[in-house]
């Protein structure tokens, strides 16, 4: 299974340089980069651990991209995400948020269907890692 | 533009004579007036009949969407009648069609029931275009003053928080209308919902005439639905949702439709333009109180919105629809089968997503727009528009829209989810590359080329529909001068 | 710290496509850095030795990049990290951000901007606070040039614990391990800073190139003045001039003296007295001559002129 969150999962997984790039572009744009980590892919999982505070007022991708080196250097086998917030009256939220690091093996989700009167199924998502392993030892 | 009969009769005796006087003549027509920052604006664009002042015409459009009648009536005088009487204060002559005016005209604020568009449709376009001195009359664009903007609460989620709770960013949402239309049953209807969602889809679709049919009762397509939605959810680790079409013919039986998608856990429900100002507005209640996305199909718009000379313009639609509070709003493609200039166009997915709407005549905007923080509607761009398209269609619309590819998913050759394949690919691998600074608009074909070349969906795709375009003349473009100058 | 802003993007940025043949002139031409170093020989006064330095620094980068463009390579990219040594006053920061151009243009930072930072910018009051801060630092001038003026206060061997010291590593692993990234130059007083290397080899041995910059002359501040006055739209009278002159004479023989921001504040100060004059005389006119005009009067108020013993004036 391949977890598809983010903005590029359908593409093959972006090179650094690609990465830089995109990076460039969000500082371009005066958005503030950031990077987060988890081993709870869960698609309502909003609050991945943040590697330090976002990066305001850099001027080059390669600030961001030794962040990223030092958040792989410590979580190999985490979900790695580059996030770009943009301040901006009316938008104050995220920009852009794209996968930049996964573990090699991703078992996925369950769906836990829970039958109701009515053929109403009230259905809920759980993660294999998340369910076999407690946090910090899953996907190793 | 003063001809003696186009002068306000200041005699009071005069004035309130029994008997039938121009509508110039009763006050709805002043050239001096400075509109109020509290006024409504309305710009019609009128066509009288033969041998009726332009001026005339303005001013009757003014008197039969206030205070007027055909007659003078002394009870008017029991009134602050000055107030209350809409003013005409500008008339141009439409550039390049002959015999069509651009009637401006104001609205106290008073005039108006706080936090409902019925009421602000049943004074400006209540009476008037069935008036006999027009031949046609078109309400083109309206500014809404900010302090009436504020008595309405907008789009319940609104695009950064629908963004937010699908955890979507950076790109254009994907979606598709589930066809055929008609015929299919729940089980195989739920099938279709599940392969475009699974294959990569954020979104599906009921289309706008799905309701309760013999074919397929609403439970059963809610059921179905719903199973594909969160079995496709499971299979990608991201949220997915399927516009559950709640449009029936009570308000009662609507709600108890939005109920069962809300135990379902449904993120989104839809209804049709149809139901009506009022319906809408209560349910964008609902969905508020129910955290429920609401989106909004603009069925029958087409009645009164394409002809340029009568009806309603698209954008005065948009504008109302963003007060009474829709999250999605259909608002054209430029480039597929439905009806739409691209600037025209733009118009209107601005008007969805500004802060503040300036004025742009080339766009068809001629009023600027405060918008008093409302939340942002995202809109929808679906009909006839396929993966090769995709450079068009970031290009003019940015990412802040929901691309609808209907048969360009469920018609792919290879089948359903390579279609949603084809066209997430399509999408990804163009916002990378408009990212990276690539000229999308001249390079975008080549991109595509490049990016099948490893995704044999997406090459299909471009094999099966690369040619294929709608070009046809569009009926509603802006009728502007390039240096005329705006109120 | 100060940040520069971003130079602009011009059409000769970064690397032009390569060319098999072509002369030097042509691709001094491409890179457009023949248009920056005009600029920078005819705009700066003195420096003459300096502006060898970098025009031999320049020359180094633009063959290296012809070379690796044919696939000549030496073992790594050429090191960039530099040193400037010298009084305060003499041009340390204008040439870095000079500097910062230059090798924006011949493609070895992709940015091009400079951020300014002294200790204070890099090392924290309290445990783990330095870390943090010193990569925050870095992260920002990544792109670009990291100026450290006094760098030297980084070391503090007095203190045993001082956290100068983590400062200093980790500007270390960068400079080595991100050379693409950014370009560090160090800067103060030359003897120092000679102390400061002698204390840590790890960072003198990372450091390509030491550029000296000599005291100006008198004439040499002359026209730094005259410049300065310029861009503010004053002007001595004939006077003036001449007083000015000794004035710098004088400055140069006490201490403090700081070179062309010496020149600055003498200036300052003249503007000041001249506005006072103005002031002080209601009934004058304010023709654009009275505005503009600096008299020898507005300079002859400096303490300068008073510590000066009368009658050795003329032997200075």
């Amino acid at each position: 299974m391949r977890l598809t969150q983010g903005t590029f999962s359908f593409l093959p997984d972006l090179t650094d340089e690609q990465i830089g790039k995109q990076i460039d572009y969000c500082l371009g744009q005066h958005w503030a980069v950031a990077i987060e980590h988890t081993d709870d892919p869960h698609p309502r999982n909003a609050f991945w651990d943040m590697h330090g505070a976002p990066m305001f007022d850099l001027n080059d991708a390669a600030g961001a991209m030794y962040e990223l080196a030092a958040c792989r250097a410590a979580f190999p086998q985490r979900y790695i995400r580059v996030t770009a917030f943009d301040s901006t009256l009316g938008v104050e939220s995220i920009r852009i948020a794209f996968i930049v690091n996964r573990p090699e093996h991703e078992p996925g989700f369950r769906l836990v269907r829970q039958e109701a009167p009515g053929r109403t199924v009230r259905y809920s998502i759980e993660s294999y890692a998340v369910a076999a392993n407690p946090e910090g030892a899953r996907y190793s | 533009m003063g001809t003696v009969e186009s002068v306000e009769i200041t005699d009071t005796k005069q004035r309130y004579a029994a008997g039938v006087l121009k509508y110039a003549q009763m006050g709805y027509w002043d050239a001096d007036y400075e509109p109020k920052d509290t006024d409504l604006l309305a710009l019609f664009r009128v066509t009288p009949q033969e041998g009726v002042d332009p001026v005339e015409a303005a001013a009757a459009v003014a008197g039969e969407s206030s205070t007027a009648t055909w007659t003078v009536v002394w009870t008017d005088r029991l009134t602050a009648c000055d107030m209350y009487r809409a003013k005409a204060y500008r008339v141009d002559p439409v550039p390049n069609q002959p015999g069509q005016y651009f009637c401006y005209v104001a609205y106290d604020l008073s005039l108006f029931e706080e936090g409902s568009i019925a009421n602000l449709t049943a004074s400006i376009i209540g009476n008037v275009f069935s008036f006999k001195p027009l031949k046609a009359a078109r309400l083109e664009d309206m500014r809404l003053p900010v302090a009436y903007v504020k008595t309405f609460r907008g789009p319940p989620t609104g695009i950064v928080v629908e963004r937010e709770r699908l955890d979507k960013y950076g790109r254009p949402l994907l979606g598709a209308t589930i066809k055929p239309k008609l015929g299919l049953s729940g089980r195989n209807y739920g099938r279709v919902v599940y392969e475009a969602l699974r294959g990569g889809l954020d979104f599906t679709k009921d289309d706008e005439n799905i309701n309760s049919q013999p074919f397929m009762h609403w439970r059963d397509r809610f059921l179905y639905c719903m199973e594909g939605v969160y079995r496709a959810s499971a299979a990608s680790g991201e949220v997915k949702g399927h516009y559950l079409n709640i449009t029936a013919g009570t308000m009662e039986e609507m709600y108890r439709r939005a109920d069962f998608a809300h135990e379902l856990g449904s993120i989104v429900i839809m209804v049709d333009l149809i139901v009506g100002w009022t319906a809408i507005q209560s349910i964008s209640n609902w969905a508020r109180d129910n955290d429920m996305i609401l989106h909004m199909h603009r069925a029958g718009h087409g009645t009164y919105t394409r002809q340029k000379s009568h009806g309603v313009s698209f954008r005065v639609i948009a504008k109302w629809l963003r007060l009474a509070g829709v999250d999605h709003l259909h608002t054209g493609t430029a480039v597929g089968k439905l009806e739409g200039d691209p600037m025209t166009v733009q118009g209107y997915y601005n008007i969805c997503r500004d802060t503040t709407t300036r004025v742009d005549l080339p766009r068809g905007i001629f009023f600027e727009q405060d918008w008093g923080a409302l939340r942002k509607v995202m809109p929808v761009a679906s009909g006839g528009i396929h993966a090769g398209q995709m450079h068009q269609l970031l290009d003019l619309f940015g990412d802040d829209v929901v691309l609808q590819f209907g048969g360009g998913t469920i018609g792919h050759p290879m089948g359903i989810q390579a279609g949603a394949q084809a066209n997430r690919v399509a999408l990804e691998t163009m916002v990378l590359a408009r990212n990276e600074g690539r000229d999308i608009r001249t390079e975008g074909p080549e991109i595509l080329r490049n990016a099948a070349r490893d995704c044999t969906p997406l090459r299909a795709a471009l094999d099966t529909w690369g040619e294929i375009s709608f070009n046809y003349t569009s009926t509603d473009t802006s009728d502007f001068v390039p240096t005329a100058s705006v109120a | 710290m100060i940040a520069s802003a971003l130079p602009e993007q011009t059409t000769a940025t970064a690397a032009g496509p390569p060319s098999a043949g072509g002369s030097v002139a042509s691709a001094l031409a491409d890179t457009g850095v023949d248009e920056l170093l005009r600029e920078f020989d005819s705009e700066l006064i003195g420096l003459a030795p300096v502006k060898a330095r970098i025009r031999e620094i320049a020359a180094l980068l633009l063959i290296d990049r012809l070379r690796r463009e044919r696939g000549f390579t030496a073992a790594g990219g050429p090191s960039l990290h530099m040193c400037f040594t010298g009084n305060p006053g003499t041009g340390k920061t204008t040439v870095a951000m000079r500097m910062a151009a230059i090798l924006h243009r011949l493609g070895y930072i992709r940015k091009g901007h400079l951020i300014a930072v002294t200790r204070d910018d890099l090392v924290g009051q309290f445990i783990g606070h330095t870390a943090p801060k010193t990569k925050e630092v870095l992260k920002k001038a990544m792109g670009g040039v990291l100026f450290i003026d006094e760098a030297y206060y980084l070391y503090r061997p007095e203190n045993e614990r001082d956290y100068g010291q983590e400062a200093i590593e980790i500007l270390l692993q960068v400079m080595e391990n991100n050379r693409d990234d950014l370009v560090v130059i160090l800067a103060g007083y030359k003897d120092r800073m000679d102390r400061f290397f002698e204390s840590n080899p790890g960072l003198s041995s990372r450091i390509a190139h030491h550029i000296d910059f000599p005291d100006y002359r008198t004439g040499e501040l002359m026209q730094i003045a005259q410049r300065m006055l310029d861009a503010m739209h004053y002007r001595f009278d004939a006077e003036a001039a001449s007083v000015f002159d000794e004035y710098l004479r004088l400055r140069m023989a006490q201490p403090h003296f700081a070179n062309a921001r010496s020149v600055r504040n003498a200036l300052d100060r003249a503007r000041l007295r001249h506005a006072y004059r103005l002031y002080s005389h209601p009934e004058a006119d304010t023709s654009d001559e009275a505005l503009t005009t600096i008299t020898a009067a507005d300079l002859r108020a400096s303490r300068v002129f008073a510590a000066a013993e009368p009658g050795t004036q003329a032997a200075q």
